[in-house]
């Protein structure tokens, strides 16, 4: 046996372990270049030369550089060589070779030198796969990514449009709907059959349905479009008529449900009274959509030393533990129903309302009874 | 004093009839007289040939040469007396925003809200 890292066995031993070497060489799915430490060809085999499209024999005594083009050239003295030369070898290089007929064709080269320890000249070894594949192939995959890119792109700037289509829309909605809204108080006024009346009173509650769901579908693109709830505080004036006035609107929809209300406020209140209405508007209609409707609606509105609280209960089945986390999500909806109860916004934008005032809304809810509670602190945090 | 109110006149401006007709009917029950409007360019010809109206009570978004904001600018230049209401939908503005004391009010108003906030202009 010999100990050197590359003696060639004899090739009577090739043949009689079933392999010859000298064709293995030659007909190998990948071309060899063996060159001498300059670079110059000294031998390379027929799957390159067939690659290539030069007879092996013309390929000896040229420079392996001189197969590459220019920009191939450049590269391989600048940073294939040296890093050959430090490493001992360079592997996983993508080149072009220039074949006879002037294509380049695209390969994968690794290359090593050779260091013969008994003083002979050192060599180079190249081994070159075709990479047209490979190369398409990774191609296709840039492509691929560029075009999910550009979609995302294009879904960003759609969701953007959608958004700002249903702001408009909504903010165009407002003016008819209101415009229903004093007709029906102007048409109240008139001398009306029960059944008039009755009506009546239906389209007033549908009026404020519609105009609660602008309200939050507003909020809601505002939000997506980076605008936030903004607040317009006032402390001036009392916060409780307000409030009154959306328990009225409320129990115009309820349909017979009753609503229990307490007032326990120590004005002023430094809050956005119209926002603060539409988180109670938000809350009762939320009570009164899933509460049980043989049980009343309960709200308390009271400050203590410290915070505004207002507490909306209801009764009814409690609200599945798996729901909890979805609840303050957009779009969420107690799926219990089968039917559709609106977008699914109102606890949401409740909830950015709360935020909105440095204040929380949570939630619990029992056998005996749900109760969301808004809490929020009367004095700003010392530090403003 | 609801003698002593019914002298008082008051300028609603607003460009959808049927709003413009319930403004006008709380006002009028109020014990107000209401002259109306229905765009800022009208508002101006009635006020110049009425220097007896004591408020204006005006929607933002109309159409014509002017919204509800620059009526009320142009008015509290010409006509410095005048008691200034604006309201609007979907615009909020804060009271300090607006010319000559002004005050807003947001849609939709109750009946309650609107004569209080007229009352206060009135007296202050």
């Amino acid at each position: 046996m010999s100990d050197g890292p590359y003696c060639p066995p004899s090739s009577a031993g090739d043949v009689d372990a079933g392999i010859d070497f000298e064709n293995l060489f030659e007909t190998a799915p990948c071309g060899y270049v063996l060159a001498d430490k300059d670079g110059r060809i000294t031998r390379a085999n027929q799957t390159f030369a067939q690659w290539t499209g030069y007879p092996a024999a013309l390929l000896i005594g040229r420079r392996f550089s001189d197969l590459l083009p220019v920009v191939g050239k450049i590269f391989y003295e600048t940073h294939f060589v040296p890093m050959l030369h430090i490493q001992g070898r360079f592997t996983e290089v993508a080149l072009e070779i220039v074949s006879a007929g002037n294509q380049k064709i695209p390969v994968i080269v690794n290359a090593s030198m050779t260091n013969e320890p008994d003083g002979v000249i050192p060599s180079i070894r190249f081994t070159l796969f075709v990479s047209a594949e490979r190369r398409s192939y990774e191609r296709g995959l840039l492509a691929a990514r560029n075009e999910a890119q550009a979609t995302i792109l294009a879904e960003r700037v759609d969701s953007e449009l959608r958004e700002q289509f249903i702001a408009v829309l909504g903010h165009d909605l407002r003016n008819p709907i209101a415009s229903i809204g004093s007709g029906v108080h102007l048409l109240g006024k008139e001398a009306l059959t029960d059944r008039g009346r009755k009506i009546l009173e239906l389209m007033g509650g549908s009026v404020v349905r519609a105009a609660g769901l602008i309200d939050n579908v507003l909020d809601f693109a505002r939000g997506r479009l980076g605008g936030g709830i903004t607040l317009m505080r006032d402390a001036r004036e009392s916060l409780e008529p307000v409030l009154r006035q959306v328990v009225a609107e409320l129990r115009s929809i309820a349909a017979g449900q009753r609503v229990e209300a307490i007032y326990a406020i120590a004005e002023p209140v430094n809050c956005d009274r119209v926002r603060i209405g539409q988180l109670l508007s938000n809350l009762l209609g939320n009570a009164l959509t899933h509460g049980a409707k043989d049980q009343p609606v309960r709200l308390e509105a009271s400050t203590d030393a410290d915070a505004l609280i207002i507490a909306v209960t209801n009764g009814g089945a409690p609200i599945p533990t798996e729901a909890f986390e979805h609840l303050f999500q957009p779009f969420y909806r107690g799926g219990d129903k089968g039917a559709s109860h609106g977008l699914g916004l109102g606890l949401h934008i409740a909830a950015e309302i709360a935020r909105a005032h440095g204040g929380s809304l949570t939630v619990q809810s029992d056998e005996a009874q749900t109760c969301f509670t808004f809490t929020m602190p009367l004095r700003q945090s010392a530090s403003d | 004093m609801p003698l002593e109110e019914s002298k008082i006149i008051l300028l609603l401006v607003e460009d959808e009839a049927l709003i413009r007709m319930h403004g006008i009917d709380i006002l009028e029950s109020a014990g107000f007289i209401v002259f109306e409007a229905c765009n800022a360019d009208e508002a101006v010809i009635i006020l110049d040939k009425h220097n007896e109206i004591r408020l204006i009570f005006s929607d933002v978004d109309m159409p014509g040469s002017m919204n509800g904001l620059e009526l009320l600018e142009l008015a509290h230049l010409r006509w410095p007396k005048i008691r200034l209401l604006l309201t609007s939908g979907h615009r909020r503005l804060k009271d300090d925003s607006l010319p000559g004391q002004g005050k807003f009010l947001p849609k939709p108003w109750s009946e309650e809200a609107l004569v209080n906030k007229v009352r206060s202009l009135l007296v202050a």
